[in-house]
């Protein structure tokens, strides 16, 4: 999971569909923990495409 | 009272230096539905804490911002001008090929919504809870629970002054649809593609709609499929316009979804965007399991959401009020037990639970129908004089029109 924090809005959606609980999102940034196996659910949900 | 004196402090943002280390009750997320279970313990007379990750509430908006006005009332809250910025009283539903439903409360003793601004109401719903004693924690970062002999015994997260810690003796999960304070406790509130509505707004100036009055809405696979378009006036040419496609069957963004709906609505392709917003709104119906040993989830976190709709101010701070209400009890009996805080979940339950599982059936009905059925019940509903905004109501009119679909809607009725 990568972000581009130019796009990324930090609406959390991506951590709502996390099967993992991989996404810490604060309240500068998104991005992915230890526990990320790139399984691409992020990617899919993510409403403005900010997840590569 | 000890919040009282320290507000101003903290929320300009230097929570950490008076912060204390142990609370009766943690509140996870400030949004309705935590700013209201942080009020309504306060009030009760818990020590409260409220934590967002957020420097500033309310933004970003993830919302469409409408309310109906009965939460206002059941809460006391007088609706002010400076968030609650039109009044409405009608709605309008346009099916696929665009038979159009118009309903209109009664003048008199019509049921009334509003279309918010949830940056200044989420802000103001936050200093009420301060100015009822409850403490807060902008811009703080929670990133997991503390144990204590295997229960939850506080939080601990990252804030303005870096790593910090809370003890609490309950901690209230408010944290969202993204929640995680739940999921840490063990709780399951994962989504999956057809739980969630990725939604996309606009705030556009310089559009046309029917009436301020009037909320309209917008079905069909194209427009949005799985979900819903909306247009919700606030002010004389100034409206969000946005949409919801359900995880499952969206094939492009929201966002793309949005373009296409607004270049095709003559009243709104000559608008310009003044903001941007996007968010996912929780459709599956309201998690089982809402409270565990020092622990109860509200709002979004708990799925408290009108599947139908999406509408989830409302219960949001119905639930959040009854929380409040059921921690600050239970911290001052000393019971904070799974069991003990299991009040929260029977008395949510009564106010909402039977609500929420008949939208939640009334959403996978409609799921089930095509573009060409829906225009079929809107042709049906089109000539019936309305005089409230009721699912029932419309229901009967359906069934009575066409018998046959009183078996699709059964249990609706």
């Amino acid at each position: 999971m990568e972000v581009d924090s130019s796009l990324c809005l930090r609406c959390g959606a991506c951590v709502s569909i996390c099967p993992v609980d991989a996404i810490e999102a604060t309240d500068s940034y998104v991005r992915p923990n230890e526990r990320c196996t790139d399984c691409g659910a992020c990617r899919k949900i993510c409403p403005v495409g900010a997840i590569k | 009272m000890h919040g009282l004196r320290r507000v101003p402090e903290n929320l300009s943002g230097r929570g950490d230096k008076v912060m204390e280390d142990k609370y009766d009750v943690v509140v996870v997320g400030a949004g309705p539905a935590g700013s209201t279970a942080a009020y309504s313990a306060a009030k009760n007379g818990a020590r409260v804490l409220m934590v967002d990750r957020r420097r500033e509430l309310g933004v970003p908006v993830q919302c469409g911002e409408a309310i109906a006005e009965d939460i206002l009332n059941e809460l006391g809250i007088k609706p002010d001008r400076r968030w609650a910025v039109n009044r409405t009283n009608a709605v309008k539903i346009v099916s696929p090929s665009g038979i159009e439903i118009r309903i209109s409360e009664k003048k008199v003793t019509g049921k009334v919504g509003y279309v918010l601004n949830r940056k200044v109401f989420d802000k103001f719903l936050a200093v009420r809870a301060v100015k009822a004693g409850a403490e807060a924690m902008i811009g703080s970062y929670v990133n997991g629970l503390v144990f204590k002999n295997g229960r939850i015994g506080g939080i601990r997260g990252v804030g303005l002054d870096g790593k910090f810690e809370v003890a609490a003796d309950v901690v209230i999960a408010a944290d969202g649809v993204g929640s995680r304070v739940a999921r840490w406790a063990g709780l399951n509130t994962a989504l999956r593609f057809d739980d969630i509505e990725t939604c996309a707004q606009f705030q556009m100036v310089g559009v046309d709609f029917e009436s301020l009055s009037m909320l309209e809405f917008y079905l069909g696979s194209r427009i949005s499929p799985g979900g819903y378009a909306w247009v919700f006036p606030k002010g004389d040419d100034l409206a969000n316009v946005g949409l919801g496609v359900l995880g499952s069957r969206a094939e492009r963004r929201p966002i793309e979804y949005l373009r296409d709906f607004v270049s095709r609505m003559p009243g709104l392709s000559k608008g310009k965007i003044v903001e941007v917003n996007v968010g996912g709104v929780p459709v599956c119906g309201p998690i089982e399991e809402t409270v565990g040993d020092s622990l109860m989830v509200v709002g979004d976190a708990a799925r408290q959401v009108n599947p139908l709709t999406g509408g989830g101010i409302d219960s949001a701070m119905r639930a959040g009020t009854i929380a409040g209400e059921v921690a600050a009890k239970a911290v001052e009996e000393g019971d904070t037990s799974k069991e003990r805080l299991k009040e929260y979940e029977r008395r949510w339950k009564e106010a909402m639970g039977k609500r929420l599982t008949r939208y939640l059936k009334a959403k996978e009905i409609l799921l089930g129908l095509s573009d060409g059925e829906l225009d079929k019940l809107a042709e049906v509903l089109r000539g019936v004089k309305f005089d409230r905004i009721s699912l029932t109501d419309m229901l009967k009119v359906l069934v009575k029109a066409n018998p046959k679909l009183l078996w699709k809607l059964r249990g609706l009725l």
